[in-house]
C-alpha cells in the first residue's frame, strides 16, 4: 500500500511534467486523484475533512471504473474460453 | 545451471515399463540434461500453435482473475498469514549439518576420482545431480532456504584465514557472469557421463570459491559474488519457511522470538529489498534464460541454425557461449523494456530502475516451476540408484534399481510449470498493490510484465514441443 520508504532517487520525473506532490512525504504523482488516494491510504491522520471528502470521492470513482474494468475482464474471459474451445473443435 | 536431467536414462526407464527396473550401470546416466529437457517435453497431440496458444492464454486468463482481487485487506491478509514453528535454542544440529557438507564434499571430490567411471554408477555423479541439484535445490523453494548452513565451502573458509579486501563496486555482476559459466560448462561439457571431469570441475569451482572468500571475505564473497549461493538465497523467498537471510519483516518478528516463520509460499518475493540494484535483477532473468538456453541448445531448430554458422567456419565452442550471452542480453533487454512501459500504463513517476527490481522477483517462482517440473521426475527415478550405490560407493552392483514412474506423473511436470506462473502473477499483482494507490493503476502497470510472462510461457512451450536431441557439434 505505498507504504514502503521511497526516495526522490526511485522517482524519475520527466522535466515538462507538472506532478501533484504529497505534502506529507513529497512523492510526485501523475494524477491529482491518485495523490488523494495515496493520502488516505498512507496519511490519513494528516487528512482534514475536505481531504477525506477528497478520498472517498476519488475511492468511489475508481470503483466505478473497476467495475467497468472487470465486466471487460469477465468478458475476456468469456471469449478467451470460446475461442480457444472452437479452436479444440475446429482442429 | 548445469547437468541435468537423465534424458537418455528417461527414455530407459519408460521402457522399461515396470514399477520398479533394473538398469545395468553400464547405461550413461546423462550427458547433459536441459532444463527443458526430456523430462518435460511429451508428445502433444493438438498443433503446436494450438498449444503454445493456450499456454499463453492460460497465463492471460490467470492475471485476469487475480484483477479481480482488489480489496487491499483480503491481499495484506493472506500476505500477513503466519505461524510459527518452535525450533530447538541449540547449536549443534547447525554444527552436525555444516561438518555433514564438509565430509560430503570431501567424499564426491574422492569417488570422484576413485569410483567407477561410469555416471550411473559413481555416487559423485549421483550425489551433484540427484541428491544435490536435481532433489537438494527443490528443498530451498518447497521447504526453506539451508544452503548458507550446509555450503561446505563456507565452512571451510571459515577456517582459513582472511585477507578482507573491498569488493569493488560491480554489483551483482560477478554472479551473473559465474551463473552463465556454469551453464556453459554444463552444456558443453558430459558432466554427467565423466565422474572425473565433474570431480575436476567440482575442484575447480572449490579453488575460485575459497580464493575468494580468503580475500574478500566469506560473508562477501557469499552473499554478493558466488552464484550458487544466489541461486540458493533467491529460491529460498519462495519457499514457505523464512530463515533470517531470506525473511520480511513479518518473518523477522517470528524469528526474534526464536521460532521459524511459516508463510505463504512466494510471500518472501514481496520484500521490497529483495533486489537492491539493477545487477540484481540481471542474475534473476539470467537464472530464467539459463532455463530456456538449457533446453533450445538441444532442438533441432538450433542445429538448423548453427549448422550453417558452424559450416562457415564458426568454431562449435565459441557459439555456444556466444549465444548464451546474446540470448542472456536479449531477455533483459526485453524486460527493461517492459519495465520502461509499465511507466506509462502504471500512470506512474516511480523509475523504470525501481519498477524492473520490484517485478522480477516474481519471475523466480516460474524459474522454481521449472526446475521442479524437470527435476521432479528424475529425482525419484534416480533415488533408488543413488541409495543403493551409497551402500558400496567403490564397488556398486552391476544393476542398479530404478524407480520408474506411473503413467500419470506426465502431469506433474506440466502443473509444476503452472502453478510457478501462478505463484508469479499472484506475487506480481500484491507487489503492483503495494506500490500504487491506485487498484486500476496496480492492475494496468502488469500489462508489460505480463505481457513478457505470456511471450516467454510460449516460448519454453515451443522447445518443450520440440524433439530433444543431444546439443549438436560438440
Amino acid at each position: 500500500m505505498s507504504t514502503e520508504p521511497l526516495d526522490d532517487a526511485d522517482f524519475d520525473v520527466p522535466a515538462d511534467a507538472d506532478p501533484a506532490r504529497c505534502p506529507d512525504c513529497n512523492r510526485p504523482f501523475v494524477r491529482e486523484e491518485l495523490l488523494e488516494l495515496h493520502r488516505g491510504y498512507d496519511h490519513p491522520e494528516a487528512l482534514d475533512e475536505t481531504e477525506t471528502t477528497a478520498f472517498e470521492e476519488a475511492y468511489e470513482a475508481e470503483s466505478e471504473r473497476l467495475n467497468v474494468f472487470r465486466l471487460k475482464a469477465l468478458l475476456a474471459l468469456i471469449l478467451l474460453y470460446f475461442v480457444l474451445l472452437m479452436a479444440y473443435a475446429v482442429v | 545451471m548445469d547437468p541435468y536431467q537423465g534424458r537418455r536414462s528417461r527414455r530407459l526407464l519408460t521402457a522399461l515399463g515396470t514399477l520398479l527396473g533394473l538398469v545395468v550401470i553400464a547405461v550413461p546416466v546423462a550427458a547433459h540434461g536441459g532444463s527443458l529437457g526430456a523430462e518435460a517435453r511429451e508428445t502433444v497431440t493438438v498443433p503446436t500453435w494450438l498449444f503454445l496458444l493456450t499456454g499463453g492464454a492460460a497465463v492471460g486468463a490467470s492475471f485476469l482473475l487475480a484483477s479481480f482481487a482488489t480489496d487491499r485487506r483480503l491481499i495484506d491478509g493472506i500476505h500477513g498469514w503466519r505461524r510459527s514453528i518452535p525450533v530447538p535454542r541449540s547449536n549443534i544440529p547447525v554444527a552436525i549439518i555444516r561438518v555433514a557438507g564438509v565430509l560430503g564434499l570431501a567424499g564426491i571430490v574422492a569417488i570422484g576420482y576413485l569410483g567407477p567411471d561410469q555416471g550411473l554408477g559413481n555416487l559423485a555423479v549421483l550425489a551433484v545431480w540427484v541428491g544435490w541439484w536435481a532433489g537438494y535445490t527443490a528443498t530451498a523453494y518447497l521447504l526453506g532456504e539451508s544452503w548458507h548452513v550446509l555450503n561446505p565451502w563456507r565452512t571451510i573458509s571459515c577456517w582459513l584465514p582472511s585477507l578482507d579486501r573491498d569488493l569493488p563496486a560491480v554489483g551483482a555482476w560477478p554472479s551473473v557472469v559465474g551463473l552463465l559459466a556454469l551453464i556453459w560448462i554444463e552444456v558443453v561439457s558430459p558432466l554427467a557421463d565423466a565422474p572425473a571431469l565433474l570431480t575436476a570441475v567440482v575442484l575447480g569451482y572449490s579453488a575460485v570459491t575459497l580464493a575468494g572468500a580468503v580475500v574478500f571475505g566469506a560473508d562477501t564473497w557469499f552473499e554478493r559474488v558466488d552464484p550458487v549461493s544466489r541461486v540458493f538465497h533467491y529460491y529460498g523467498h519462495v519457499a514457505p519457511i523464512a530463515s533470517a537471510a531470506t525473511a520480511t519483516d513479518a518473518d523477522r518478528e517470528v524469528l526474534d522470538d526464536g521460532q521459524l516463520p511459516l508463510r505463504g509460499p512466494g510471500v518472501g518475493l514481496t520484500r521490497p529489498d529483495l533486489l537492491d540494484d539493477a545487477s540484481e535483477v540481471a542474475f534473476v532473468v539470467a537464472l530464467l534464460w539459463a532455463t530456456t538456453y538449457d533446453g533450445f541448445v538441444a532442438t533441432p531448430a538450433w542445429r538448423t541454425m548453427a549448422r550453417p554458422l558452424v559450416e562457415a567456419g564458426v568454431p562449435a565452442h565459441l557459439l555456444y557461449p556466444l549465444v548464451l550471452a546474446a540470448g542472456f542480453v536479449l531477455f533483459l533487454a526485453v524486460y527493461r523494456l517492459a519495465s520502461r512501459y509499465a511507466r506509462p500504463t502504471g500512470e506512474t513517476h516511480l523509475s523504470a530502475d525501481v519498477l524492473s527490481r520490484r517485478f522480477a522477483p516474481p519471475l523466480l517462482a516460474i524459474a522454481a516451476g521449472y526446475h521442479l517440473a524437470h527435476y521432479l521426475g528424475y529425482f525419484l527415478s534416480l533415488v533408488p540408484v543413488l541409495l543403493t550405490v551409497l551402500g558400496s560407493p567403490l564397488s556398486p552392483p552391476v544393476t542398479v534399481p530404478v524407480f520408474s514412474l506411473p503413467g500419470w506423473f506426465t502431469g506433474v511436470p506440466v502443473a509444476s510449470i503452472l502453478v510457478g506462473h501462478l505463484l508469479a502473477i499472484w506475487i506480481a499483482h500484491a507487489t503492483a498493490f503495494e506500490l500504487f494507490p491506485g487498484r486500476l493503476q496496480a492492475i494496468r502497470s502488469q500489462y508489460p510484465f505480463i505481457a513478457v510472462m505470456v511471450l516467454y510461457t510460449m516460448t519454453s512451450l515451443w522447445i518443450v514441443t520440440q524433439p530433444s536431441i543431444q546439443p549438436p557439434f560438440l
